[in-house]
This record gives structure tokens, C-alpha cells and sequence, in this order.
């Protein structure tokens, strides 16, 4: 599960998970739905590039 | 906004001190600071970190978890989802030091509720408030993932609680200052437009006699532009008791109110020393 906030700043970037992941499942730019989502800080972009949900 | 008195608020610039308010947005706001010293406007930033209380979950009673996630870890993830705390969720809720409950009662706590059937991921949406006003900010955080025929039921109670106790009860995300940047370009500049090629936020343009700045605010203050200049005409500094004040919350408070209550404890605890002299 990705974690609940950014390890560095805090900001609750879980909620974004779901639609950043169908997003780019659809073939649209990491980097243009980060930009969509505002996750403006590379602390908080990181977090949803790296993660990877294993189950 | 003005704020007149007799404070001195910076070297020789009297004492006034006027903000601008640059950009604002739900969760976040961007204020221009002029006369203040770095000691006041640090004094706002702390105490808007780690003195504003806001709700958080607590205290979990774990019902059932037949997930394949441990109890704690759960708990952990309850306890980073921000809940709704501005003015009117948080009215007529005491903070615990100040309740004569031992651990938790109605008067200092809300409870939330969540009861899921697998298969599915189960979302902050699911909890379920006693109190409309305190419900988490967001709908779409996910907390676990069950399986076919697991199920989850918990009770969790939320506290308000100071940012200086734990993350959880930090408003906001962000929180910081800068320094005014300041760029002057001399008499010795011979339009070779390296600065300009050097800078990595865009801040200069090619102008008529010498480089034009654009877009000040953005300046990073990183010198690259002295660097790439061979004739030392470029000089990046500060503009002295002028601060750009950026504070992004994570949607639980706005971040004006979250300012106007940091101003408030500060102002408290001020009065609190006239009161003792």
C-alpha cells in the first residue's frame, strides 16, 4: 500500500494514487499528470513514481 | 494589512510593517513580508507548525482485522489521515491535557467508525463520523486491502493534539520563508547574455543594455548567474526585513486561519508575560 503522506513534507499524496495510476495505465505523461494533480515538490512526485504496489 | 506600534521590526525601517498577500488558493498562501525581522516572522512560522492544535486519530479498539496488515500498521495509516478541523469542526471540543478524563470521553474526542467486507481496498471514505463536521479531508486515501471473505471493523477516536507531539497534528505541509531576492547588474556588463543562459528558474531576459529581470519572486538566490559571469558585473543578494512567506496545509485547516490562530497563541503567550511582571 502507498504510504498515507510524503515521507518528507507531509502532504497526503495517497489520495492521488488512484487516478495517477489509472492515468498513466491509460498512457498519458507521469510528469503531466503529477503537473495535473499539483504535486508541485520532487518529494512528493517521487513518491508516486516509485511506488510500487505489491500484493 | 498595517500593523503600527511601537515593536521594532527591522534595521532602520521604522515600524511599519506592511504584508501583501501575493496568492491564495485552498491550501495554500503566499504573503510578501515587508519591515519585519527574521526572528518575528520565524516566531509565526513555528509556532503555525507546531502550536496549532488540529484533529487526529488517537486511540483505535480494533473489533476485528482479518487482513493481512498488522493492527499497528493500520493504526498507523488512520492516524496520518487528515480529518476536517477548522473553527467550526473543532468548536466545543477540549483538548485532552485540559478534559479530567483519563484517556478519552465525548467532551475531548470524536469517534469514527469503519466496517468493511472484503474483497476491495477500503478508502477514508468508509469511516464513518459521529460528528458531520469531523470527517477526513479526503475521500480516496486508501487504508487496506482485503481479500475474499476478510473483514475489518474498528473504532477510532480522535484528539486534538500540537504538531510538536506528533506529525499527525501538524497542519500544515510546507511552511517556510525566504529572503527578498535582489539582482543588480553593474556598469561592467558587456551584454554577453551568459547569465542569462545560466539561470535554471528563467529569471533574466535578454534586454536592450543589459539583462532584464523578470521574474524576481522566483529567484532561488543559487549565484549560478555570478558564476557564469566573467566580469563580476552581476550581484545576487536580499532585499534587508523582506521575507516571501509560502504555507501549504494539508487541506485540514485553510491557511489563513491556520495563521490567524498562530498569531493568537503567540499573542497569548506574550500577554501571559505582562501578566506575570
Amino acid at each position: 500500500m502507498i504510504p498515507i503522506r510524503c515521507f518528507s513534507c507531509g502532504k497526503p499524496i495517497s489520495a492521488y494514487f488512484k487516478e495517477y495510476q489509472e492515468r498513466v495505465k491509460d498512457g498519458e505523461k507521469p510528469k503531466k499528470v503529477l503537473d495535473d494533480l499539483g504535486l508541485k515538490r520532487y518529494c512528493c512526485r517521487r513518491m508516486l513514481i516509485s511506488h510500487v504496489d505489491t500484493w | 494589512m498595517m500593523v503600527q506600534g511601537d515593536l521594532e521590526a527591522g534595521e532602520g525601517e521604522g515600524s511599519k510593517m506592511d504584508i501583501n498577500m501575493k496568492e491564495k488558493s485552498e491550501n495554500e498562501i503566499t504573503l510578501i513580508i515587508e519591515g519585519a525581522d527574521t526572528s518575528f516572522v520565524n516566531a509565526i512560522r513555528r509556532t503555525s507548525m507546531t502550536e496549532v492544535p488540529k484533529l487526529a486519530i488517537e486511540y483505535v479498539n480494533m473489533i476485528k482485522n482479518d487482513s493481512s496488515m498488522f493492527d499497528e500498521i493500520i493504526v498507523h495509516r488512520l492516524g496520518l489521515i487528515p480529518l476536517k478541523s477548522d473553527k467550526e469542526a473543532i468548536n466545543g471540543i477540549l483538548m485532552p491535557s485540559e478534559c479530567d478524563c483519563d484517556d478519552y470521553c465525548p467532551r475531548c474526542s470524536v469517534s469514527l467508525t469503519l466496517k468493511r467486507k472484503g474483497p476491495g481496498i477500503v478508502y477514508s471514505k468508509d469511516l464513518i463520523s459521529e460528528d458531520e463536521k469531523v470527517v477526513p479531508v479526503y475521500d480516496t486515501i486508501p487504508i487496506l486491502r482485503l481479500r475474499e471473505d476478510e473483514n475489518i471493523e474498528l473504532e477510532a477516536i480522535a484528539q486534538l493534539g500540537l504538531g510538536m507531539e506528533h506529525a499527525k497534528w501538524k497542519p500544515t505541509t510546507a511552511c517556510a520563508y525566504k529572503y527578498y531576492p535582489m539582482i543588480t547588474i553593474g556598469e561592467e556588463c558587456e551584454q554577453c547574455y551568459e547569465c542569462v543562459k545560466a539561470c535554471p528558474r528563467g529569471i533574466l531576459e535578454e534586454g536592450p543594455e543589459k539583462p532584464k529581470v523578470v521574474n524576481i519572486e522566483d529567484c532561488a538566490m543559487c549565484k549560478t548567474c555570478m558564476r557564469a559571469c566573467d566580469r563580476e558585473a552581476i550581484k545576487v543578494g536580499y532585499k534587508e526585513g523582506s521575507f516571501i512567506f509560502k504555507m501549504e496545509t494539508d487541506g485540514s485547516i485553510p491557511p489563513k486561519e491556520v495563521l490567524e490562530r498562530a498569531c493568537d497563541i503567540l499573542m497569548e503567550k506574550a500577554d501571559n508575560i505582562t501578566k506575570k511582571c
